[in-house]
């Protein structure tokens, strides 16, 4: 462990991020909303910040996989915290611990909010809530990556951390070339759809902070009632487009772009989760009617349709108020909670690849009881899935079990009833936003302990990483062999 | 014909013994010394010891006056290499064995056509196919596609009790209403007969039927046979062969259980096929066997290396009441015995590639070949020459050569079952089944 290289990669990731809080001033100024100097002032903290560390501490020139875990989970816990400070500067969001929750909700697109009305923070805060949601997406460290040169030493063991899905696919020799190929997807796609709300009819200022939560399944709008408050629906029908395709490997819409449509049609994953989204959406529009909850089919496949797909892919855009639907509505969807789109997209949960390989594991296991002597391989898209692979799924799922219990028990610990508490964490650990009850589609998190406010951002950033780079950090063996950084101004 | 064959390993030596019987000059080229003294005391050739990939050697086989090499030997790159010499020295026709798929390939660069090659055979490939044809006809124990599949011969064991036994044939072809077919042969204790009317059909007999693919069911039916493709198959042994059955079956919707010993060999048996069952025991284990249910299974296909875990095993399936067996057997020469034993069908996986090198070195007049196993006859497709003595007369009339019987017609298309009134006109293909001795006969009688 070289605390130098981390000190000195964390330093140039906070200048990154303040040059990134230079962005939200041109809205303030064009909107005349004030708030410019809040962004100055936090820019200038973080540029000093990141300029010290990064002078003062040495990079050494090799990385292990600890300091990539280190820096990616320490990148983002800083990226938050400075994140946050347009909010609290600007007196939005009085709390900094308040303000923290909303700006780890931004980064890692979760989309819950402890605000009780978006519209009160002004074009630019908002504008810097979906820019937060938009460079989270992708992954900051990744974007570090693709423009930045300084980043180049141990590109993969950074990338792993932050791009943890069980299926690695390299696009190119070079890490920093896919991380570009990537973030240069991400923008088209992003471009398209904010031409595309624009054409439907949104303000090029809602146009293009809604494409970034979309595209980044976060789920921030610049509405208090979200998608519902433009009560139009091509722009529902866009973006549930464009959460499906948000929550598509993005290097399989490369392979697309550059021409293989094979690789589309060959994916097992692809399948699933469009079997998946397809069968829930049908599950719910019938139940809807059944209940009575609308009375046409029309109603009931429009709303039920983009509830589950946000819900599916945890962006947490609503149309509806979904806490008011029957119960089965509401089981359906937070089981969806759990599962996410594809590995590889800017979605949270499980991933789809997971439970389709856990699911075949499973029916493995029932096959062996039958023929004791058979001899199987676990194949996804016809290749063999590797042991290693598999038993790290299963170490995943029961860490998340795991997780997910004991941030339960925290919460309802505060004396949050079960509803609310259970789904307030299944909510910010798969990076949906809205849950249940207390933190409902048309609730929000204020309402919530400091201690559970606190745990449910380490939720947060947990769920964003998958797991494993945040929980390494929690092993006192990690902690051994430290090596103190060498300062620049030491001599020796 | 002038005939240089490279290796005498079981596929050269069957080749070399037909070919030199049927009256060609073969010299045959091997390294090993014994082996060669072997065949050169047996049959009547050329033996040449040394490298069949070197110039040398091919030049003192005098290979510039070959006009068909046939490169059999077990390593694959000799073979190719000689084939590849041979094109240079301008030998008319070529053909190689080759085992590694990774040289067959027709998407590779190196492909037959490239390298000059005008057949490659691979002897796993030939034998799956094979197992796959019989398993489609549960009772017969040899099926063969003529006239593009439109006429099959069909080889059936007739068991005690069939309605068919100890009838005469003229009084069967009373029986048989409006579906033609012909009795081409009778296979009665090692002897093949070539029927005529009054010779009757006794159980435990083979019989040999040529009929139209379509009345197939009908014929069946007739004769209390049935031929439903198997739901169910066990394969014991995951080789080459074992994979390539599996692999077809289970596109073809059978389920498919597949035994192999080998741990590793499984894992990659798992990782390319899809729904058949992989099992890892040896394929003696009678207890595995039974409790994965080898005994309520259509079809046994016992393809591992070892002849005496397929015939145990075939045997014990057999035993316990599976419907079929196909059994690989690498000696040809215990052939004859299988079927007192019971079991079904014995392949040999040389005899078969050899019959397939035969069938396409034959190609002149003779447009396909079968040799059946265990009887010494074979079924050959010809054409009748435009200007043959013999158009425009009835068969009756013609006298077609002893031991020879023809099973059936085609006729742009259309087959007919002959009978004596048939008259033949050129470009019919006639599909005739013949004791191998009788061959060069049947070519002349058609030259006239």
């Amino acid at each position: 462990m070289r605390l130098g290289t981390i000190g000195a990669l964390l330093g140039w990731l906070l200048i990154f991020l303040s040059v990134a809080l230079l962005l939200p001033i041109a809205f303030s100024i064009y909107y005349d909303d004030g708030n410019w100097r809040f962004f100055v002032i936090s820019s200038a903290i973080g540029f000093l910040l990141g300029g010290t560390l990064a002078w003062s501490c040495v990079s050494e020139p090799e990385m292990g996989h600890r300091e990539g875990f280190a820096i990616v989970a320490f990148g983002w816990l800083a990226a938050a915290a400075l994140g946050a400070l347009p909010y609290y500067l600007s007196g939005a969001i009085p709390s900094y611990l308040n303000a923290c929750f909303e700006s780890m909700s931004g980064f890692t697109t979760t989309g819950a909010t402890i605000l009780e009305s978006v519209e009160a923070l002004g074009p630019s805060l908002l504008f810097w809530r979906a820019l937060t949601h938009w460079l989270g997406g992708m992954g900051i460290i990744v974007l570090s990556l693709a423009i930045m040169p300084i980043l180049g030493i141990g590109g993969m063991q950074l990338f792993q951390a932050e791009m943890a899905g069980p299926t690695k696919d390299r696009l190119v020799p070079r890490i920093q070339d896919t991380a570009r190929i990537l973030w240069s997807v991400y923008f088209i796609l992003t471009a398209v759809e904010t031409g595309l709300l624009m054409m439907a009819g949104m303000g090029f200022f809602d146009a293009i902070c809604h494409a970034f939560s979309t595209l980044s399944t976060g789920g921030f709008s610049t509405r208090t009632e979200s998608i519902a408050a433009f009560h139009n629906p091509w722009i529902d029908i866009i973006i549930i487009v464009f959460i499906i395709i948000a929550g598509i490997n993005f290097s399989l819409h490369y392979r697309l772009l550059s021409g293989n449509l094979r690789a589309f049609a060959r994916s097992e994953e692809l399948r699933f989760y469009l079997g998946i989204g397809i069968f829930a959406t049908i599950l719910v529009m019938f139940a809807n009617i059944l209940f009575g909850t609308y009375e046409s089919w029309s109603d009931s496949l429009r709303y039920g349709a983009f509830q589950v797909w946000s819900i599916l892919t945890g962006t947490g855009f609503s149309t509806a108020d979904f806490d008011q639907w029957a119960p089965v509505c509401k089981i359906t969807l937070v089981t969806l909670m759990f599962m996410g789109g594809m590995a590889g997209s800017t979605t949270g949960g499980i991933k789809q690849v997971r439970i389709l390989m856990f699911w075949k594991f499973t029916r493995m296991q029932i096959k062996k009881l039958i023929h004791p002597k058979a001899v199987e391989a676990i194949k996804l898209d016809n290749r063999k899935v590797p042991a290693e692979v598999i038993q790290s799924i299963l170490g995943y799922l029961s860490l998340y079990m795991l997780v997910f219990v004991v941030a339960t028990l925290i919460v309802t610990g505060q004396g949050t009833d079960i509803i609310t508490g259970s789904t307030a964490v299944i909510a910010t650990l798969n990076n949906i936003g809205p849950g249940l009850g207390g933190v409902g589609p048309c609730q929000n998190f204020a309402g919530l302990s400091d201690l559970s406010k606190a745990v449910l951002i380490v939720c947060m950033v947990a769920g964003r990483l998958e797991l494993y780079t945040i929980a390494v950090l929690f092993l006192p063996k990690y902690w051994k062999d430290v090596h103190y950084p060498k300062w620049r101004w030491s001599r020796s | 014909m002038r005939v240089i064959v490279v290796g005498v390993g079981e596929v050269g030596r069957h080749i070399c013994q037909q070919l030199s019987a049927e009256g060609h000059e073969v010299i045959l080229i091997d390294r090993n010394a014994d082996r060669l003294k072997r065949v050169e005391r047996d049959l009547n050739m050329l033996c040449i010891e040394g490298n069949g990939a070197s110039a040398g050697i091919l030049e003192q086989a005098n290979i510039s006056k070959a006009d068909l090499f046939i490169a059999v030997t077990d390593i694959d790159e000799v073979n190719l290499i000689a084939c590849i010499m041979a094109k240079e020295y301008g030998v008319l026709r070529r053909v190689a064995r080759v085992r590694n798929e990774e040289y067959f390939s027709g998407a590779s660069p190196l492909n037959e056509h490239q390298l000059g090659i005008d057949l490659l055979i691979n002897p796993d490939q030939v034998m799956a196919e094979e197992i796959l044809r019989i398993s489609k006809m549960s009772e017969a124990f040899e099926v063969v596609d003529f006239a593009h599949g439109e006429v099959i011969l069909v080889g059936y064991q007739v068991k005690e009790g069939n309605p068919i036994c100890n009838i005469t044939l003229a009084d069967l072809k009373d029986l048989r209403g409006l579906y033609d077919f012909v009795i081409v042969a009778i296979v009665r204790e090692g002897q093949t007969i070539l029927p005529r009317g009054s010779d009757i059909i006794q159980a435990e007999d083979r019989i040999y039927l040529v009929v139209r693919h379509k009345d197939m069911a009908a014929v069946e039916d007739l004769f209390n046979l049935w031929s439903t493709a198997p739901k169910r198959a066990f394969i014991i042994g995951g080789g080459q062969v074992g994979f390539r059955v599996a692999r077809a079956m289970e596109k073809q919707k059978v389920d498919v259980a597949l035994v192999e010993a080998d741990p590793s060999r499984c894992e990659y048996l798992a990782e390319h096929l899809n729904n058949a069952v992989v099992l890892n025991f040896d394929g003696l284990d009678a207890r595995d066997l039974l409790s994965e249910g080898v005994d309520t299974t259509d079809l046994v296909v016992a393809v591992t290396n070892e002849d005496t875990t397929n015939i145990l095993s075939s045997l014990l399936a057999k035993y316990h009441g599976a419907k079929k067996c196909i059994t690989r057997i690498s000696r040809p020469d215990f052939i004859p015995l299988l079927g007192k034993l019971g079991i079904d069908v014995a392949l040999s996986p040389r005899l078969v590639a050899a019959n397939m090198i035969l069938r396409f070195v034959r190609r002149g007049a003779i447009i396909s070949v079968a040799t059946l196993l265990g009887s010494e006859a074979e079924v050959v497709e010809l054409v009748v020459p435009d200007r043959w003595l013999h158009i425009d007369k009835p068969l009756g009339s013609i006298g077609f050569p002893e031991d020879t019987n023809l099973g059936a017609v085609v006729r742009q298309g259309k087959v007919i079952i002959p009978s004596g009134d048939t008259v033949l006109d050129a470009g019919d293909r006639l599909i005739i089944f013949s004791m191998k001795k009788a061959i060069p006969l049947v070519e002349q009688f058609l030259a006239s």
